[in-house]
């Protein structure tokens, strides 16, 4: 994410206070500011700065950190968000048949077709159809007005031969990322038609490293979003049951006492989890192995005063969160907090699908 | 390789709006459809957007020339997280036969501010795959420029990692994990792509018939620095899927009690020790006397069972895990005692 700089962040601060909840005065203390956050939320909403355009090709993805993140603070029904204009929105970028049919990440990839109807250019990709149904999920949309079917038979060509997945039609880089977005559109579409699981299983084992973390493909560095696509892929397939950890561990099919152990070492000195070892603790991280840790059974096994110590250091006094103490906040960062703040069960809260990367209500359709 | 962003930059500060440049002068710039209730709208700068629609209009209508190729690189630099135009930079460069060593240079100049992105990186590989073999020294010369500014730069690595096994050039690799771990003994990504050539190159035995000289450059990088989280984890993956070996192996037990001697920084020690109790290991008396000799603050009577007494220590001194270990005694087999 772009850093922003000082003055762009002046219609935050202008804007913050609401009245209903008194913010400390140096917003990084001691309370989780949720209407703080809210506000963030739907200036983003609403608007994202200029240096937000770098992203712009992903906005289906900064608009599921918005709405998802404002589900996640409870605040999506009481705020000025059509959801009818949302899914809207999210259906106008629905690729018209051809390769994959899933969704546009942006209006910007998206070109209407020819005077033959045939449309030169597919950008769908895996993470922005994980994005769009995630946001679906968050205002209500009824699935059964999805064709599913287009999205899940295109998205077998997506798979290739050892099992990872590619983003998109025309060829990108294949990790363990888009194996986990292919993974989480199936189980939402409830229908394993669009992907072999088997091969998936079989690269995401290749991808184990000998520390028990995960890399993003075989033979990398063990990292937290791999490690994360990793488990929740696995669990999403049904490879790995529930409360795994207090039942027979050798029995698994991954090195579960090793994972657990990287897992848990991830948490530093200041209470923060790092994404690999010997690099600083980033807020993020702290709901890709927390998420890790939940799936598992073992999230109790971390030092939750010092993790929520640590992310009240990242909490930014405009609302939203940064990438490490002090920083300016980012929607990356904001929403990944929220979810952090939502697996150490903070009042006001509501609970989150540590598989989905969403609230429980949204993945049951509640 | 160019170092420096000169051409690009320059450009940038001299830019001409396209609406204004006559070579440009028959096109019309498609603006982006956003619809009627766009969800989080972004307010893009003049120049982005302009770009943008010029780009749309050629890439709408196909057109792969020499301005296309042109406006690709603008939009790059621009807006490098767009996908759609990398791509279509490709088709034009396939169409055009245009050069790829000086594709290769223009990555390498944009390289440096756009270090994490993934686009930029796919296309790097997509180019090289195309050069083949010929192209290995160039690309482990450029991911070795790429760390020597982030020595822990992902990308950097799993381009490097395909490099290897796609095109070859194992020769020097561990000469340059070596020299990585000499200037940072806890870069962890240096410390994996050890165990990446040791147990893939195909100018080494293996990760068996490597096993000893690595055990023993381990050692010496543990006690160097027992507190560094690296060669433990190394260590124990030089003996992945091998218990029995691992166990029996007297210097996996005596790197801990050489540590735990010390009094100092002796976490790892400790946890390694009571994954190898864990596994089969029966330990000697010494080790008992090392642990008593620790004088942890939580003191009383140690445990009669070895592995147990362990835990209660990392309780103490491992304050931020106490809840794992905790369960980790709470999984103990039941054992009269240590030996």
């Amino acid at each position: 994410m772009e850093p922003a700089t000082e003055n762009e962040w002046d219609r935050l601060s202008s804007s913050s206070s609401d009245g209903e909840e008194q913010a400390a005065s140096d917003g990084s203390s001691s309370q989780f500011n949720r209407q703080q956050h809210v506000a963030f939320l739907m200036m983003m909403y609403e608007s994202l700065p200029h240096h937000y355009q770098y992203q712009e090709i992903n906005r289906i993805t900064l608009a599921h950190f918005a709405i998802s993140g404002l589900c996640l603070l409870g605040a999506l029904d009481r705020v000025r968000v059509d959801k009818d204009a949302v899914s809207d929105w999210v259906l106008s970028l629905k690729a018209h048949p051809r390769e994959f049919y899933g969704f546009h990440g942006s209006p910007s990839s998206q070109l209407h077709p020819d005077d033959n109807g045939v449309l030169m250019h597919n950008g769908s990709n895996l993470a922005s159809t994980y994005c769009a149904l995630a946001i679906l999920k968050a205002v209500g949309y009824n699935f059964a007005n999805i064709d599913s079917k287009s999205i899940l038979t295109s998205m077998r060509n997506l798979q290739q031969h050892d099992g990872s997945f590619m983003p998109i039609h025309f060829g990108a880089e294949k990790d363990l990322r888009f194996v986990y977005c292919a993974a989480a559109i199936c189980f939402l579409l409830e229908d394993w038609s669009g992907m072999d699981r088997e091969r998936a299983k079989a690269y995401i084992l290749n991808c184990q490293s000998y520390d028990g973390g995960f890399g993003l493909t075989p033979g990398s560095e063990s990292h937290g979003g791999g490690t994360y696509c990793a488990v929740a892929s696995l669990r999403l397939m049904g490879f790995i049951e529930d409360n795994v950890l207090s039942k027979n561990m050798s029995s698994s099919i991954i090195d579960l006492p090793l994972l657990l152990s990287w897992c848990l070492q991830r948490q530093a000195a200041d209470g923060g989890f790092q994404g690999r070892a010997n690099k600083p603790s980033d807020t993020c991280y702290a709901f890709w192995i927390g998420s890790v840790l939940r799936m598992l059974g073992g999230y109790n096994l971390i030092d939750k005063e010092a993790l929520r110590g640590f992310l009240l250091t990242c909490q930014s006094q405009y609302g939203g969160f940064g990438k490490c103490p002090g920083d300016l906040p980012d929607l990356y960062h904001s929403f990944y907090g929220y979810t952090a703040f939502s697996l150490l069960e903070e009042p006001g809260l509501n609970p989150l699908c540590a598989e989905l990367g969403m609230t429980e209500f949204s993945a049951l359709g509640i | 390789m160019e170092s420096d962003e000169g051409d690009e930059q320059q450009q940038e500060a001299e830019r001409l709006p396209l609406s204004q440049r006559p070579e440009w002068s028959d096109v019309t710039p498609i603006p982006q459809d956003d619809g009627p209730n766009p969800v989080v709208p972004i307010a893009y700068k003049p120049e982005f957007s302009e770009t943008m629609s010029y780009f749309r209009a050629v890439y709408y209508s196909n057109e792969r020339s020499s301005r296309s190729f042109q406006l690709t690189k603008e939009a790059i630099c621009l807006n490098p997280g767009n996908y759609t135009v990398w791509h279509f930079r490709r088709q034009i460069i396939e169409t055009l036969h245009a050069d790829l060593q000086d594709e290769l240079a223009f990555v390498g100049r944009i390289a440096k501010s756009n270090s994490k992105n993934y686009q930029l990186w796919h296309h790097r590989r997509w180019v090289a795959e195309k050069l083949g073999t010929g192209a290995v020294n160039k690309e482990l010369q450029f991911t070795k420029k790429m760390l020597s500014l982030d020595a822990k730069n992902y990308h950097a690595w799993s381009h490097r990692q395909w490099v290897l096994q796609a095109l070859g050039g194992w020769e020097d690799e561990l000469d340059y994990c070596q020299m990585l771990l000499g200037e940072d003994i806890f870069n962890n990504s240096a410390w994996n792509q050890r165990y990446f050539v040791v147990t893939r190159s195909p100018l080494l035995g293996g990760l068996i018939a490597m096993r000893d000289s690595e055990v023993n450059f381990t050692i010496e990088a543990i006690l160097g620095n027992p507190e560094n989280e690296s060669p433990w984890r190394y260590l124990r993956g030089l003996y992945k899927d091998d218990t029995e070996s691992w166990i029996n192996d007297p210097r996996m037990s005596s790197v801990c009690l050489k540590v735990l001697s010390t009094k100092s920084n002796y976490v790892f020690a400790l946890s390694t020790l009571l994954d190898l109790i864990c596994h089969g290991f029966w330990p000697s008396e010494e080790f008992r006397e090392a642990i008593n000799a620790l004088n942890t603050p939580d003191s009383g009577p140690l445990d009669s069972d070895l592995g147990r007494a362990i835990c209660r220590v990392l309780e103490c001194v491992d304050p931020l895990r106490c809840n794992y270990w905790l369960w980790r005694k709470s999984k103990l087999p039941l054992t009269v005692s240590s030996q």
